[in-house]
């Protein structure tokens, strides 16, 4: 059976498209009316808390759950009607896969090889993952780092146009981070998609074109990284030490302040208006003869606007 | 069909690495073959007997202990829910672990027979047939390691449910212990495990007459395994989040427990409860000429050679073993009604008890009852087979003619009264004057081992003669005869 593109959508030009997407456990529902594309090309992020339901949409779309209701689409082809065909051109490496104690690298790629159409050349695999010294190691003697490549490798065994990865970098020392964040970076050098997951954040704005938060099973939020912090916190903190005390009453009357806080000498606020606010806050200093010993304006970061939209922040 | 070569390659690969699945599969059964070999350090030919048990435990221990706890195992890393974003179905793989699993198997199998004719016994005449009855056994023991595999959640559960299968085959089965020393209860409850029907499968193939004799059997492993087979693939979890307690499709154990509970009503129904009656000697199964240091009867006896012989009176009741045999049964019974030969005749005679030895005779007398005493057939594992090898020794001196042929059936009855409790010496006698041809016979080197010249030429007139020594010997038990 050749695998058509899905009928009625527009979609087709789109990588990964998933349309309102449902999945209960019971009672729980992990993931609620979830709709995103990801482009060919393009490094998506699916970043959340844990329990956020990233896990469970990355299962229903490499076919590992059957959602209750909504569309997944991956290189213009029902994911849910024509899994064989979709998994020939996905590559994926899950948050918890071990291998057999005594499968070494070289027979565990070669078997995963069998299993597709296109295959990558087994040695050449084993030589970009740096795995070529232990091609005939048994895994159980593998380190986390060498398991987590061979993972890898065998998410690029059968050439993927899309590689989807549920939190590749958990449990990895910074080399290993690094030897991954090149390898991603290479694939999309390659004109390949990668969809992902994590709950690092710092992760997500390095290597993610896009990303989507989740949270309680929803899409909160979806966009560059530059464009959500933008969107989402246009607030600026300012940091000010003056040479003398002020009196807190004297500020309540700038303009555009939040959060104003003042301990002496040194004054913390955060404004939706920074020039309008310091320029008060410059008139007000010059009256009263105070001076500026530092003063700092730090815009919002992507850690703001998750911890914002997780509503992490107000349970601190 | 490049997937399932290689997944049945590497699986296998994986499993003679395993030094636990080798310890289970390989050295388990060689260690039981050990144990059966000391146990029936007695039997005429080492192991032929007990071919259907050593091959039922190799493949028990294999398909359903091996087989599950490598699938749960597995369930548990992770590794069956990598294999699901593979764009093979699961069914292909599911499909090359018990094809590699079913290799395994055949190795250990034959390496027991390997060992097993290290050790003495011929080779297997039936191979062919053998094999057919190992892959029916196989098919159905794997059948079941993949229901045990998706009831289980974890490999301990696995060990545990495991047990709670293993050990009642083993023990009132029919695959450890001989079905022909259960007690009836047992008997019928073995009807309804799958283990009797392998170890009859496989035994008709090693010493009877081949699948012919067994083919209730193999239907029975063909359709346990059939419906283990659908089950265990309806049921089959790849991931193991899914516990087995919140599934759905639970109904489907019913097919796998169906198939054991009408295979256990068709063997009711058909009268297939009873032990099957040990194979009268293996030369149709046995390359004889591979085993020259043993002398077997033939399967099939000739036809008496002797114009008039003896007639047994025939039993009104058909107990299923000796120990089936109650004493309303023996009462109620005509044996001692009919016309027996007279003691003091040519027939089967008998001098009169405690009548005192003749002088010219008490050596030999002697020297017969030492030789007895610590005589292979007399020291069999069935108590059953120990007193029918005593009675053959008898029948032999009456056939023969030989000066103390009038003492011997008085020295084997002290012997069996030594070493029986009464009752069950008087089932036992019972039960072989109802079965006096199917029974196996002491071999020439065994009777030889007494200064006999060997077998009678008439078995079966030699047989009959030894029933009736049953007989007279049971009513004299009894006070029937005085």
């Amino acid at each position: 059976m050749t695998a058509e593109p899905a009928a009625n959508s527009p979609n087709t030009s789109h990588a990964v498209v998933v349309r309102g997407l449902r999945k209960s456990y019971g009672q729980v529902e992990a993931v609620r009316d979830v709709s995103f594309e990801v482009d060919p090309g393009e490094i998506f992020g699916i970043l959340g808390p844990n329990g956020a339901g990233k896990t469970t949409t990355i299962e229903c779309i490499l076919g590992l759950r059957d959602p209750d209701q909504g569309t997944v689409q991956v290189c213009g082809i029902d994911a849910l009607r024509h899994g064989p065909q979709v998994k020939q051109r996905i590559g994926a490496a899950l948050q918890t896969t071990a291998l057999q104690d005594k499968l070494t690298p070289r027979e565990a790629i070669a078997l995963f090889a069998s299993f597709y159409d296109a295959r990558l050349d087994l040695d050449a695999l084993l030589a970009r993952f740096a795995l070529t010294d232990k091609a005939n190691a048994h895994f159980d003697t593998l380190s986390g780092g060498q398991r987590q490549r061979l993972a890898l490798a065998l998410a690029f065994v059968n050439d993927p146009e899309v590689l989807v990865l549920d939190e590749p970098m958990a449990g990895l020392d910074p080399s290993s981070r690094r030897e991954l964040h090149d390898q991603i970076a290479r694939f999309k050098r390659d004109g390949k998609t990668v969809l992902l997951t994590t709950h690092q954040i710092d992760e997500a704005e390095e290597l993610c074109d896009r990303i989507a938060i989740f949270d309680r099973g929803r899409v909160v939020a979806i966009g560059a990284p530059r464009d959500l912090v933008a969107k989402l916190s246009g607030d600026k903190t300012v940091s000010l030490t003056t040479s003398s005390p002020l009196d807190p009453a004297a500020l309540a009357d700038l303009p555009a302040v939040k959060g104003l806080t003042c301990n002496g000498d040194v004054v913390h606020f955060t404004t939706s208006e920074p020039t309008r606010s310091l320029a008060a806050l410059m008139t007000l200093l010059a009256e009263r003869g105070v001076g500026v010993v530092a003063l700092s304006v730090k815009a919002g970061t992507l850690e703001d606007v998750y911890l914002e939209r997780t509503g992490a922040e107000a349970e601190k | 069909m490049s997937a399932l070569r290689r997944h049945v390659e590497l699986s296998l690969r994986l499993y003679f690495r395993n030094r636990m699945a080798l310890l289970y599969g390989y050295l388990f059964p060689i260690i039981f073959l050990i144990a059966f070999w000391v146990l029936y350090r007695y039997d005429r030919v080492p192991l032929v007997g007990h071919v259907g048990e050593l091959l039922t435990v190799t493949i028990l221990g294999g398909a359903c202990f091996g087989l599950p706890t490598t699938l749960v195992s597995e369930r548990e890393r992770g590794v069956w829910r990598r294999y699901r974003l593979a764009p093979v179905p699961t069914s292909t793989l599911v499909a090359g672990t018990l094809a590699a699993r079913y290799v395994a198997l055949v190795g250990a199998g034959l390496v027991q027979l390997a060992i097993a004719m290290a050790l003495g016994m011929p080779f297997p005449e039936r191979l062919l047939e053998l094999l057919v009855a190992f892959t029916a056994v196989s098919f159905a023991f794997l059948g079941l390691g993949l229901v045990i595999a998706t009831l289980a959640d974890t490999v301990p559960a696995v060990q545990a449910l495991g047990q709670c299968i293993f050990l009642p085959m083993l023990i009132i089965g029919g695959v450890a212990v001989k079905l022909s020393s259960l007690p009836d209860w047992a008997l019928h409850v073995s009807a309804f495990f799958p283990g009797r029907y392998a170890v009859h499968a496989l035994q008709s193939c090693a010493t009877g007459h081949g699948l012919g004799e067994a083919k209730l059997s193999l239907v029975a492993l063909i359709v346990i395994g059939a419906a283990g087979m659908i089950t265990g693939s309806k049921m089959f979890r790849w991931d193991a989040q899914q516990r087995f307690v919140a599934r759905g499709g639970k109904g489907w154990l019913v097919v796998a427990l169906g198939a054991w509970i009408g295979m256990g009503g068709l063997a009711e129904a058909q009268g297939h409860v009873a032990a099957p009656a040990a194979s009268p000697e293996p030369v149709a199964a046995l390359n004889v000429s591979a085993a020259p240091s043993y002398n077997v009867a033939p399967a099939l006896e000739p036809p008496s050679l002797s114009s008039d012989s003896t007639v047994v009176p025939q039993c009104r009741s058909t107990p299923i073993s000796w120990r089936a045999v109650t004493l309303p049964m023996i009462e109620s019974d005509a044996l001692f009604e009919a016309a027996l030969p007279p003691d003091p005749g040519l027939v089967t005679p008998m001098v009169p008890e405690n009548s005192p030895p003749e002088p010219q005779l008490a050596g030999e007398i002697k020297k017969l009852t030492r030789a007895l005493e610590s005589w292979g057939p007399a020291k069999d594992g069935d108590p059953g087979q120990r007193v029918w090898n005593l009675l053959f020794v008898a029948g032999t001196f009456d056939i023969d003619q030989l000066a103390i042929e009038r003492r011997v059936p008085w020295v084997v009855f002290d012997q069996m009264k030594r070493e029986h409790p009464k009752d069950r010496l008087i089932k036992i006698l019972y039960w072989i004057a109802c079965n006096p041809d199917s029974l196996p016979v002491p071999s020439d080197e065994e009777l030889k081992a007494l200064e006999l010249r060997g077998r009678p030429g008439d078995i079966r007139e030699t047989r009959h003669r030894s029933a009736i020594y049953a007989i007279k010997l049971l009513g004299r038990l009894l006070g029937r005869i005085r």
